[in-house]
């Protein structure tokens, strides 16, 4: 990759006996919006402070532009910062905070004036500037947050959940917002959250992250779409995760029946797991479905109905559907081949990645 | 800034250093040193062994305590009431500002007040009780240290009760409990560090208030606080002034043991 | 029921507070008695006014005074407010604490004890009594209360602010002079304001280590009153009451400024705004 900005390097953080962070590898690329997503005390914040500077790491080399940056001290990094309490200074106004760093940095007052300006601009808050920050929303608050981080031009923005503390509107208009802010600016944008949703909606490439390790990277489709294990399954949207066993290439046996899938490369009878997403599942008659369950609860969510159901074996099954249903009937679901994705026990990322090329290769000789 | 601070905080341990545990150590040093300078344990053996010191400790404690409970029987429905009116900051500016005045310019006015032909032996004489002998008696020595200690306590009382949830209250006479259930089994308990913290800051400097037992005890009441006093700077006798000392700080750090290791007890439960 | 509660309460708050007052207005009121006593009240007069400014020993140990409280609070808050950073950034719980209960070990101290141990200290190492013990003295005893007034505002300082000034770009010396002093600057105010006080109402200390050349105000007071009544002190009362009184309105006034300024330039700001 021709223009990685940001490279981690077995990068390891400890406090005494307690590891919170182990080996972390990644790279980021110049002008992509990246998000780390995991929950609370996965990490995902120490990763934030050591590329910011504001921590250590025990171990590895921190990269930026090829040059290694552990000992650059965090007020020497062209890396900026977006907190989650804004930490806006309560004894400065709106246009003292957002050009502190420019007057650290001895720019001229009129250039000082135009950058403010700017970056007021670009956060929808112009003829803000001589705003009090307590006489500000927190959705005011967040924008001059992110307008006194971009105002020095970093090469990257970190934003540590900046949108946890406004409401569920707002959180979603400013979204969008971000992502367009992010596509305008041209710079790498490194997102930590723990909304999947979020994640989902604003980034280009996600780290899912769990116990101080990245468990899978990837688009928001690939990584929705074929999550490598049940953490990643359960954590990114909902999912049906249910043991079974992988019978041969191609054919995967739960709930007594076997069905076709997509997946390969297994060993023969390997036990596995099998997740189907409540979405791809079609509500349709006992005798057309390819299981057969009961009806549990039933709850109206707006679009769609989420309906609770379990099989004979005691599975249970989640359906989302735009019909709805009656409690205690009996019905029958409906999936296609692609819609199983099938998860090796302790596959890492990187074997999964190798036996997908193998496989996938296989199919195209056939063809 | 991590570097910096070891520069930084120079001034502040070499004032560790030099004013609080050096006059610490001095202190106890000294006690062990006769008025004839030699070194030994006399000083304590006199202590401890003399009716006279004994008595005197239990009577200052024994004021210490009656100023404390008068001073806390007072202080605390006036913390509470001041607490419910509208405008209770300025109020309470307004218990602190006596505070501003010196301590000795409000002991001098007693002297007046209490004088033979001052105002509250006028009213004696009014109400037909005829003028008593109120200046350097232990009363009058209670009561102005009292008056002194009023605002030092109502102070923490008062903070105590602010900082209390309004809605506790509510949750209290929503379960049903009467006012006066409120008060005592709520109000009361969690206002209690308060009263710890204003009986620590009344009852310790009540055992040393020695120009009050001067100016205005004239002298019938000693309290350790008079006995240091007297050592140090009328007989000179440094080392029984340190012992005393000594033994004044050891009852301090008890006081400070307690109320500390209550409060502890009192978060398990 | 409530009415009757309501006057009870008050009734009790109008009967501490002539409590609180009554001794100090009995003292400001003789001031004008043109006797020489505070029991007979004979006339108005200024003369104890006129004897108290006619009177250069009084008046050099007011300036003495306020010189050493003047210093004495501007040291003590300089050397507390680095202490209290130094509480602050030390890690460790246990030197945390041990930091702290040594800080306060002159704050619960017996003034009788500070000033005995002081004594002993001066004598130890030979240092003269007079005004620079007095006010070593001072700044020593009122070194805690500013700390205590200014940790609560630093522990309030929330991390991430540091962490955003350093983000975005401060030296060391810019994220305490631009960040952190800014916003503990009113803890440091009520710590000078405290210390101030503390250095002016001391007497028991003073008395200790303050030798035979040099008299701050309470002790000139003391053996005043150990002579009998002298309507000149009483005269001294009332103008320091005058000046605690402005002492706290400035205060007020200082700690009302910023908000208020705050509050003018929005008020334009607004003006400008609405057409």
């Amino acid at each position: 990759m021709a223009n990685t900005i940001i490279k981690f390097n077995g990068v390891e953080k400890r406090y005494g006996d307690t590891v919170s962070l182990k080996k972390i590898d990644f790279e980021l690329e110049q002008g992509k919006f990246y998000t780390l997503l995991g929950p609370s005390g996965c990490g995902k914040t120490t990763i934030l402070r050591i590329l910011a500077g504001f921590t250590d790491a025990s171990a590895g080399t921190v990269t930026f532009k090829g040059k290694r940056i552990n000992d650059l001290p965090a007020n020497q990094r062209k890396i900026n910062t977006v907190f989650q309490d804004y930490a806006l200074f309560p004894h400065l106004n709106v246009y003292d905070n957002v050009a502190f760093g420019l007057v650290l940095k001895k720019t001229t007052k009129t250039v000082i004036k135009q950058k403010v300006s700017e970056a007021l601009r670009l956060v929808r808050l112009s003829g803000y500037a001589e705003r009090e920050i307590n006489e500000l929303s927190g959705g005011q608050q967040q924008r001059v947050a992110i307008a006194r981080a971009i105002v020095n031009e970093p090469e990257v923005l970190l934003l540590d959940e900046p949108l946890s503390a406004l409401d569920a509107k707002l959180r979603t208009a400013m979204q969008v917002e971000l992502r367009q802010l992010q596509q305008r600016l041209g710079i790498t944008f490194l997102f930590v959250t723990h909304d999947q949703g979020e994640a989902l909606a604003m980034s280009d490439e996600i780290f899912v992250m769990n116990n101080g390790e990245i468990l899978q990277q990837g688009s928001p489709v690939a990584i929705y779409d074929e999550p490598i294990n049940h953490f990643v399954a359960n954590f990114i949207g909902e999912s049906n995760i249910v043991k079974g066993k992988m019978v041969a290439d191609h054919q995967v046996e739960f709930v007594h029946q076997c069905f076709e899938c997509v997946d390969a490369g297994m060993r023969p009878n390997e036990p596995v797991e099998v997740v189907l997403r409540p979405e791809d599942l079609d509500l349709t008659s006992v005798d057309q479905g390819n299981l057969v369950v009961t009806v549990d609860t039933q709850v109206f969510r707006g679009s769609i109905y989420g309906i609770m159901s379990h099989d004979h074996a005691g599975n249970h099954w989640l359906i989302h559907s735009v019909h709805q249903s009656t409690v205690g009937r009996q019905v029958g679901i409906y999936f296609e081949p692609e819609d199983i994705h099938v998860m090796r026990y302790g596959e890492s990322e990187a074997e999964f990645d190798a036996r997908l090329e193998q496989y996938e290769g296989e199919a195209d000789e056939k063809i | 800034m991590k570097k910096y601070s070891a520069f930084y905080g120079v001034p502040y341990i070499i004032w560790l250093i030099l004013f609080v545990i050096a006059p610490l150590v001095l202190i106890a040093y000294q006690s062990f040193f006769t008025i004839g300078g030699q070194m030994s344990w006399a000083n304590y053996q006199t202590y401890f062994h003399s009716g006279t010191y004994l008595r005197m400790t239990l009577n200052s404690i024994w004021y210490a305590f009656v100023i404390t409970l008068l001073t806390l029987v007072i202080s605390y429905p006036t913390a509470y009431i001041l607490n419910q009116t509208r405008h209770k900051q300025l109020w309470l500016l307004l218990i602190i500002l006596p505070t501003w005045i010196n301590l000795l310019l409000k002991a001098y006015a007693f002297i007046g007040i209490f004088s033979q032909n001052g105002a509250i032996n006028h009213f004696l004489r009014f109400i037909g009780i005829g003028p008593q002998q109120l200046l350097f008696t232990n009363t009058s020595f209670v009561l102005v240290a009292a008056y002194i200690e009023i605002p030092f306590m109502i102070l923490p009382i008062f903070n105590a009760i602010a900082e209390l949830n309004p809605s506790l209250i509510n949750a209290s006479r929503d379960l049903g409990a009467t006012n006066w259930q409120t008060f005592s089994k709520v109000i009361f308990p969690l206002t209690l560090n308060g009263v710890k913290t204003g009986i620590q800051t009344v009852f310790i400097p009540s055992l040393s208030l020695f120009m009050l037992t001067r100016l205005i005890g004239g002298n019938k009441v000693i309290t350790l606080g008079t006995a240091i006093e007297q050592h140090f700077l009328v007989t000179q006798n440094w080392g029984m002034g340190s012992t005393i000392g000594v033994v004044l700080i050891l009852a301090m750090v008890l006081i400070m043991f307690v109320t500390g290791e209550r409060r502890k007890r009192g978060g398990d439960k | 029921m409530k009415m009757h509660g309501w006057h009870w309460r008050h009734l009790y708050l109008i009967f501490v507070f002539a409590l609180l007052y009554a001794p100090i207005f009995y003292l400001l009121f003789y001031s004008f008695n043109q006797g020489t006593t505070m029991t007979h009240f004979i006339g108005f007069s200024w003369r104890h006014y006129a004897e108290l400014f006619a009177d250069t020993r009084m008046i050099q140990i007011v300036l003495d005074t306020l010189l050493i409280a003047l210093l004495a609070s501007l040291l003590a808050t300089i050397i507390g407010t680095l202490g209290a950073l130094v509480i602050y950034q030390v890690k460790r719980i246990w030197l945390k604490n041990s930091l702290l209960s040594l800080n306060n070990i002159l704050m619960v101290s017996p003034d009788v004890i500070i000033g005995a141990s002081f004594l002993i200290f001066f004598t130890f190492f030979g240092f003269k009594l007079g005004f620079n013990s007095v006010l070593l003295s001072h700044i020593a005893f009122s070194i805690p209360i500013v700390v205590l007034m200014i940790l609560p505002r630093l522990n309030e300082m929330r991390q991430s602010l540091v962490d955003a000034a350093m983000d975005l770009g401060a030296t060391n010396w810019q994220v305490l002079s631009r960040v952190v002093f800014p916003f503990i600057s009113p803890g440091i105010l009520a710590g000078y304001f405290m210390a101030f006080t503390y250095s002016l109402d001391d007497f028991a200390v003073t008395f200790f280590v303050t030798g035979n050349g040099f008299e701050t105000l309470s002790v000139e007071i003391y053996a005043r009153a150990r002579q009998g009544i002298s309507l000149e002190v009483n005269a001294l009362s009332t103008l320091m009451f005058l000046f605690a009184l402005i002492l706290i309105a400035g205060y007020y006034l200082l700690t009302r400024y910023t908000t208020t300024k705050r509050r003018q330039r929005r008020y334009q700001l607004e003006a400008k705004i609405k057409p």
